[in-house]
């Protein structure tokens, strides 16, 4: 099997360049990841993140023939070769294919991704009804792996000031939370021109996202909430 | 300028859009209906008041429906502010020097001596 990695290492390379692979897979090989861990034992220069290998940590994300996924859950047999692989675009390259992820946590941390709630704690727990905790199903499973961030060209456009779909998608998470007492200085901090309206509904998010979420769904939502809020 | 920022503007141009939608059909099924009108009814449209009205809202939609639509683009891919503030400027005086024209001709007609 062919592979064509991007290859760019600060400390010795003038530039990036794309480097080609022949590599047989074993029979055990099924994703792409552990063709790139095979790789990594022929040449220990190649760098890439990873951790869990199914899909939950999201370290593996790259763009690969020119679409955004995990490499633990893409499919051999499902590759057309060359393999291209890339990482993920509009993102600072550190090595190889790991970016820098520096801008994209800042804006996770922006929307404050945690329970805000002052009213007194009750004795055990602050309870939820199946409805309202059936709310937050295509919000919670957000694994952070940036794949709709960096498919967004809203996002290539203004990374410092477009919070990005994965970003968007937290902050409704927390929105409709039931258990949130903060949903309205949420919404007003969300109403601005670049932290959420650059947004285009271009729906690449939706279409890329490995676990089958919908932030443009959320964006749309956290728009309607912003105009019932207002009216 | 809050009315043209974050969620007032979306609304805005939404809005703006269904107006321009209601005009283009309204135009349409009537040129559809084979009423093709000729200058002097066209003229006659455009000297009444409702015809005035309706004209100095449908530039007045499209403007500033315009305004949004390419002050984004300009948000999205202009980002040195040397040439984003004259380049905003300069869309925006275009545009109100347009909706001017259209509101000054339509006025003309109701002026004393017009």
């Amino acid at each position: 099997m062919r592979i064509s990695i991007y290859r760019f290492n600060p400390e010795l390379d003038v530039g990036p360049h794309m480097q080609d692979y022949d590599v047989d897979p074993d029979s055990g090989d099924k994703k792409l990841l552990d063709l790139l861990v095979r790789l990594k034992t022929i040449d220990d220069s190649l760098s890439f993140r990873r951790s869990c290998r199914e899909g939950v940590c999201g370290s593996d994300a790259m763009n690969i023939n020119g679409r955004n996924g995990l490499a633990c859950l893409t499919a051999l047999s499902t590759l057309k070769e060359p393999v291209l692989l890339r990482p993920l675009p509009g993102f600072p390259v550190i090595r190889d294919l790991i970016v820098d992820m520096t801008q994209f946590f800042a804006h996770y941390h922006a929307i404050r991704p945690y329970l805000i709630n002052d009213e007194q704690p009750p004795e055990r727990e602050r309870l939820q009804s199946p409805e309202q905790r059936a709310r937050l199903n295509g919000l919670y499973e957000c694994i952070l792996c940036a794949c709709c961030s960096a498919f967004c060209p809203s996002y290539w456009w203004n990374p410092d000031k477009f919070i990005g779909p994965a970003g968007l998608l937290q902050a409704y998470r927390f929105i409709s939370d039931s258990r949130d007492t903060a949903s309205a200085e949420r919404l007003a901090y969300l109403d601005d021109v670049y932290r959420l309206y650059r947004c285009r509904t271009i729906m690449n998010c939706t279409e890329v996202c490995p676990k089958g979420l919908s932030p443009s769904h959320a964006i749309e939502r956290i728009r309607l909430a912003l105009l019932r809020e207002s009216s | 300028m809050r009315i043209f920022l974050g969620q007032r503007a979306w609304l805005l141009q939404r809005l703006t859009a269904l107006l321009i939608l209601l005009f283009v059909v309204l135009g349409a099924a009537g040129l559809l209906a084979g009423a093709t009108p000729s200058y002097v009814q066209w003229h006659a449209f455009a000297s009444s008041s409702l015809g005035a009205v309706l004209i100095v809202l449908f530039f007045g939609a499209l403007c500033l429906h315009a305004w949004i639509g390419i002050r984004d683009i300009v948000l999205d891919y202009v980002h040195a502010p040397g040439v984003r503030l004259p380049l905003l400027a300069l869309i925006g005086i275009i545009l109100c020097a347009v909706l001017l024209r259209v509101a000054l001709t339509m006025a003309a007609h109701f002026l004393p001596g017009a």
